[in-house]
């Protein structure tokens, strides 16, 4: 369960900011009072723009960033007052993550188990079940820097479930990978929804979300545009397909 | 965790070949290999110096007495072949092509004076960009000199204890150690600062800027472990590099000196073995280890604030220059460690290296010094931890 309530996130601008984004303001809001509920056993789907604030919404679900305001609740755990806590339950995964490159798989995820504090036997246990399921075990002794775009897509999914979280956070998962590496994260997704994780994924793909989604927010300049089940969503559409039903409400924000 | 972080971070590095050549490869070898071109190059600048026939013009009378006596000079001063000029000015325009090394000029007085037992005056010419001509010359008329002189004494009948009103002997009283230290410790401080900054370089640029752009630092962040013992941790791998270089550069030296026997002199290498004892050693890095993280300190901010790998080289390289200035303090004789040097961070660790090599280090001085460093190093390891714990700065 994710539950996050009236969420800011103010950034301070410095001079060249302000002058790149040819502004007076001395501070600009990515995140404005954004509330949302995510619940077990369903992928809850943040849709928006470039810029629209959802990387930086799940940055602070995944304690990376600090709110300015609000709160935020990750499987009960006060994720502001306690964020090693939170993040013990929390996977996370984005489409621009990088792997140590003169590492083995191996290597990455024993180091991401000691992380987490994982005993030796549910490292073991979790290793051979995931190597199997990725059909890794050919390439784990490899150099990551050596392996095709798919293997290393295959180890950052290793290494983002290794520690068996409760919530799984994808930022863009899918965003530079062909259809094929693409295929093993939209895979993962429902296997984590099928095991009764909470899944909160953001994109701007409206393909993927229909594929995937049971509920849905979209996020436009850090302010909620929508909030509800993708059913709701589709039941309510004006335009004749979802990409333009999106198009619509971000046009109509602005 | 700190550890954890601290053995990835290692192995991690230890597979950096960029690394690994600044860190390892270039401190070993840069001193044989320089070492072993000096001693090349002046040795043969001796020997050929030593063997090489000098031409000497000469413009005077025949018969002139420094004339004979140079040709009955022995074989050993080195060989030598008189050439003769009618006057100065062909002989200057031959000393500045090079067809003579040495010109000698005699006054027409010359023999007559030397006659009357006046004094006799030549005037000689030399190039002084041909090192060592001048040297020459002066043996050579020197031991002319001595020789005339103990003539003139037996004309004259004179004793030449009473031409002796002063007798002096010069003693010097400082140890062998100590002349080391004061006058080529220098050295080691040097090499010390310059390879320990170059060996905490890549690894902090690697460890921070790398990690933030190839946005592996992302996925270490939502782990559980605290933002400072990622710091501490990749902080460990950065000193441990500097200390590996500065040490892979004494060894280099030590290599120079053992192996490839550039110290010929042997009082002056059973001098070196005495000095490098293991007190001395521990001294050494008891010195060493702030400075190192006071290195990394100053350097992980940088890295941390950087967005490119060529941008944090770009600041700290030049930083490079700051840094090691301080070392070349170790070259000045003159320079001491007292109460205000003591307190100077870095000078202060080049001035306590050169005394600990004397062995005149003053132990309170030495605690100062340390004292310092270590106040220096931690408020650097602190704005580490401040620039670390940004969260604009940690993220691209």
């Amino acid at each position: 369960m994710i539950e996050i309530t009236d969420l800011r996130k103010e950034f301070v601008l410095s001079k060249q900011q302000r002058k790149e984004l040819n502004t007076t303001d001395k501070i600009a809001v990515a995140v404005d009072n954004v509330s949302l509920k995510c619940t077990p056993g369903r992928v809850f789907s943040l849709l928006g723009p470039n810029g629209a604030g959802k990387t930086t919404t799940l940055r602070m679900m995944s304690t990376i960033f600090k709110p300015t305001s609000g709160s935020i609740n990750i499987t009960g755990i006060d994720a502001i007052a306690n964020p090693a806590e939170a993040r013990r339950k929390i996977g996370f995964l984005t489409g621009s993550t990088g792997l140590y490159a003169r590492l083995t798989p191996n290597e990455v995820i024993k180091y991401f188990a000691d992380l987490y504090g994982i005993s030796k036997s549910d490292f073991e246990e979790r290793k051979e079940r995931l190597y199997t399921l990725l059909d890794m075990h050919h390439f784990q002794g490899k150099r990551i820097g050596k392996l095709s775009t798919g293997m290393k897509q295959k180890v950052s999914i290793c290494r983002t479930m290794i520690h068996d979280p409760e919530v799984v956070i994808f930022d863009e998962p899918t965003s530079g990978l062909d259809v094929i590496t693409a295929e093993n994260i939209i895979q993962l997704i429902r296997d984590c929804k099928d095991q009764g994780k909470t899944v909160i994924f953001s994109s701007h793909i409206m393909s993927e979300v229909d594929l995937l989604c049971d509920d849905l927010a979209i996020i436009h300049n850090g302010k909620m545009l929508f909030d509800g089940t993708m059913d709701s969503f589709k039941s309510n559409m004006q335009a004749e397909n979802l990409t333009a039903e999106f198009i619509r409400i971000i046009k109509e924000s602005n | 965790m700190i550890f954890t972080i601290f053995k990835k971070e290692l192995k991690d590095t230890l597979r950096d070949r960029r690394t690994l050549m600044m860190m390892l490869v270039i401190p070993i070898l840069v001193f044989p290999i320089i070492m072993n071109i000096f001693v090349g190059v002046s040795a043969t600048f001796s020997e050929e110096a030593a063997t090489k026939k000098v031409k000497i013009g000469f413009v005077g009378d025949k018969d002139n007495y420094v004339l004979k006596q140079l040709k009955s000079l022995p074989k050993e001063m080195g060989k030598k072949e008189i050439v003769f000029y009618r006057d100065s000015v062909q002989l200057k325009k031959d000393l500045k092509l090079d067809s003579i090394q040495i010109g000698m000029y005699s006054e027409k007085q010359f023999s007559s004076n030397l006659e009357s037992q006046k004094p006799a005056k030549l005037i000689v010419f030399y190039n002084a960009t041909d090192v060592g001509m001048k040297d020459r010359a002066e043996i050579y008329l020197n031991t002319i000199e001595d020789i005339a002189r103990q003539e003139r004494i037996l004309d004259l009948k004179l004793d030449e204890a009473k031409l002796t009103p002063l007798v002096t002997e010069y003693s010097n009283v400082a140890s062998s150690e100590e002349m080391i230290g004061k006058l080529a410790g220098g050295i080691l401080p040097y090499i010390f600062i310059a390879f320990g900054f170059l060996g905490c370089m890549y690894p902090a640029i690697d460890l921070f800027t790398g990690e933030k752009e190839r946005g592996t630092i992302e996925t270490l962040l939502t782990t559980p472990v605290a933002r400072w013992q990622i710091l501490f941790g990749k902080m460990g791998v950065v000193v441990l590099s500097g200390l590996l270089a500065s040490t892979a550069a004494l060894l280099g030296l030590s290599l120079s000196i053992e192996v490839l026997d550039v110290v010929e002199n042997a009082e002056l290498l059973a001098i070196i073995h005495g000095i490098l004892s293991v007190k001395f050693i521990l001294l050494l890095y008891a010195l060493l280890v702030p400075l190192t993280v006071f290195f990394a300190g100053v350097m992980i901010p940088i890295a941390v604030y950087a967005k490119s790998f060529k941008e944090a080289q770009s600041i700290i390289t030049p930083l490079n220059i700051v840094m090691v200035l301080p070392a070349m303090v170790g070259f000045f004789p003159g320079i001491e460690l007292n109460l205000t040097t003591a307190c100077i961070p870095v000078v202060n660790i080049v001035l306590a290296t050169k005394d600990l090599i004397a062995g005149t280090l003053d132990m309170g001085l030495l605690a100062i010094s340390f004292g310092v460093m270590f106040v220096i190093a931690t408020l650097a390891v602190f704005v580490s931890y401040k620039q670390f714990d940004k969260e604009t700065n940690i993220l691209i």
